[in-house]
């Protein structure tokens, strides 16, 4: 085997590797500015609160941001508010408590409904699950990050 | 209260999606594809003696397929994942490369007119399943068909693989390949993805009972309640319980530690992954006492060159390989594949594709490859974070662990840094149905890692009111 032939295939096979390192690099540079532009998203929030359905107002599709106590019921005041029928004005509050998401009823008169069950105290909620309140149902999601 | 509405409703539009550019996709699709180019013109410069690719054909099919999948992504307009299909397009080209080195008649299978070798069989299999990939990322738009026949999903994977256990074929003393008519597969692959399904819908529907309401076992050792462990545990028994018996050690190492991992995930408790190790420990005592070829495999494991032309023949082979290649290897196409008309490494375009790399492009080649399944493991557990609810969070982190886990299997098998167990290199390996169930991997974790449409543009103020610079100036 000649030298020159021997040189070119040494600078191809490095060459080859290096182009490898070269994308996986890349890759690495993708992952990383999507990490920083989510910490840098504005919109980042605990949780949302989508409405399903409903009879009236919050009309189905809306979405809540929620932050950290979030109170539900038929008051102006509330951070949702739920204009049911079967609403009571103080109906129920959401905290968000370490890591997860809770809900307690705050004694409504009609009750407050976890996936079709009703809760009684404080009762811890999973991503996905539906809140019902009167004809209301809301999903709870992840926010945005 | 409409005015708080704006965040994140997907305003839904008849008709055709907008196309949405992807430039981020298309420039490392770019770059792994120069990387490919270069690698093929070595692979075919130390053949032939002149400066040309080896087997340009399926280079440009290749190529080509991906701008395919690109342009169609391109067109669906979803706000898709860019990073998962060239860091999967890195690793299905590299195998390309490996199949194309390796002797051609190690797999031949006549289609019609057509007599197709071992790279041509892995090219066709690489485009099928990158139309999987790409189809199911662009369809799959809604969980409805999945979560609620979470059981339907489990039998059908389980009655798929009892059909194998009474049909199926025996390879190599497992019987693990069902055939049907000209097609022939291993139902366990696809058990993989159905059994991480199975596993996050059930987990999500009872997360919350699962970390929460606590059984104390031991003083301060708590652990799930039993009664609502159960449904998934029986599932996980039954699993295990067919492939051991089908002697498929590496999938029931597979299944068994994705569970885990989404126990963790869902419940958060460390105690839950020591007590399943634990329990491992135990099971895999027991399986070495009652089954032969699991002692077998530990003896291999611990010493190889107890019988270095039999049972420890493929390892120690596999390890000179790892020691020729070095640091940079030797240059694709200088490796030894065969000595005196005989592969050192029979399964070497299966279960030891590692070692092919490992000689031919050394260590520099080897971490390359991993780091390309931390990429996609990285990603996809990025997705998870970023679900919405529970369900696909727990989905998408279980199938990025899939891929993960399995790749550590089989690396380590290589490496005997743990019992070496049969198992394919995702993505590397030859043979249609992993490439099949990695494609289904990487199409469902794009689909969910869908954004939705993006949120509109803030309305621009009139131009007069921008002309006067105050939107309250004197009217």
């Amino acid at each position: 085997m000649d030298a020159g032939l021997n040189l070119a295939l040494w600078v191809l096979r490095l060459a080859f590797l290096a182009l490898l390192w070269v994308a996986l690099a890349l890759m690495a540079r993708a992952l990383l500015s999507d990490v920083r532009a989510a910490s840098r998203d504005p919109a980042a929030s605990l949780g949302r609160l989508v409405v399903i359905a409903s009879s009236g107002q919050p009309a189905p599709g809306t979405v809540f941001a929620l932050d950290a106590v979030t109170t539900l019921g038929r008051d102006l005041g509330s951070s949702v508010v739920v204009d049911d029928p079967f609403a009571s004005a103080q109906h129920a509050v959401l905290t968000f408590r370490s890591r997860g998401w809770y809900v307690e009823d705050l004694h409504s008169t009609n009750g407050t409904h976890v996936n079709g069950a009703q809760v009684a105290g404080v009762t811890a909620l999973g991503y996905g699950d539906e809140i019902g309140i009167g004809d209301v149902r809301l999903r709870l999601e992840r926010g945005r990050r | 209260m409409t005015g708080l509405a704006a965040e994140g409703a997907a305003p839904v539009l008849p008709g055709f999606p907008r196309p949405r550019a992807r430039p981020r996709e298309l420039g490392l699709l770019v770059a792994v594809l120069a990387a490919l180019a270069i690698g093929s013109l070595s692979l075919g410069l130390l053949r032939t003696g002149r400066l040309e690719p080896a087997d340009p054909l399926g280079l440009v099919l290749y190529a080509a397929g991906l701008l395919v999948a690109h342009v169609v992504l391109v067109v669906s307009g979803r706000r898709l994942d860019e990073v998962l299909l060239p860091a999967a397009a890195f690793l299905g080209g590299i195998g390309l490369l490996v199949m194309e080195r390796l002797p051609q008649d190690l797999v031949v299978q006549e289609i019609g007119p057509l007599t197709l070798g071992l790279g041509d069989l892995q090219l066709l299999w690489l485009g099928v399943a990158l139309a999987v990939a790409t189809a199911i990322a662009v369809a799959l738009r809604s969980d409805r068909w999945l979560r609620p026949y979470k059981y339907t999903w489990a039998a059908g994977g389980l009655a798929l693989l009892a059909l194998t256990f009474v049909f199926g074929s025996e390879v190599n003393g497992s019987r693990l390949t069902l055939q049907v008519g000209p097609f022939s597969g291993q139902p366990s692959e696809f058990l993989k993805v159905i059994l991480v399904v199975f596993f996050a819908a059930y987990l999500a529907e009872n997360r919350v009972l699962l970390a929460d309401a606590r059984v104390r076992l031991v003083g301060p050792i708590t652990v799930p309640p039993l009664t609502y462990l159960a449904p998934i545990v029986a599932m996980l028994a039954l699993a295990l319980g067919i492939v051991v018996v089908q002697r498929d050690l590496g999938a029931a190492l597979l299944f068994y530690a994705v569970f885990l991992g989404l126990l963790f995930l869902a419940t958060g408790r460390l105690t839950d992954v020591v007590l399943g190790l634990l329990l491992f420990a135990a099971g895999f005592a027991l399986l070495a006492l009652i089954f032969p070829h699991v002692q077998q495999r530990i003896a291999v494991w611990l010493d190889p060159w107890a019988d270095p032309l039999g049972d420890g023949y493929q390892l120690i082979q596999a390890l000179h390989a790892f020691a020729r290649g070095g640091l940079v290897g030797t240059g694709l196409g200088a490796g030894l594949p065969e000595i005196g008309g005989r592969l050192p490494i029979p399964a070497v375009h299966t279960d030891f594709p590692l070692a092919a790399i490992g000689e031919e492009l050394g260590m520099t080649g080897v971490v390359a490859v991993l780091a390309a399944y931390l990429v996609i493991v990285g990603r996809g557990l990025r997705i998870a974070a970023a679900a919405r609810d529970d369900f696909r969070a727990l989905l998408a982190a279980g199938l990025a662990l899939v891929v993960g886990v399995q790749a550590v299997i089989i690396a380590g098998g290589n490496l005997k840094l743990i019992p070496l167990t049969g198992i394919t290199l995702p993505f590397v390996s030859y043979g249609g149905s992993s490439l099949l169930a990695n494609a289904i991997v990487v199409g469902t974790l794009m689909a969910l890692s869908d954004r939705g449409a993006a949120p509109p543009a803030l309305p621009r103020p009139p131009r007069l009111a921008r002309l006067r610079g105050s939107p309250r100036g004197p009217s």
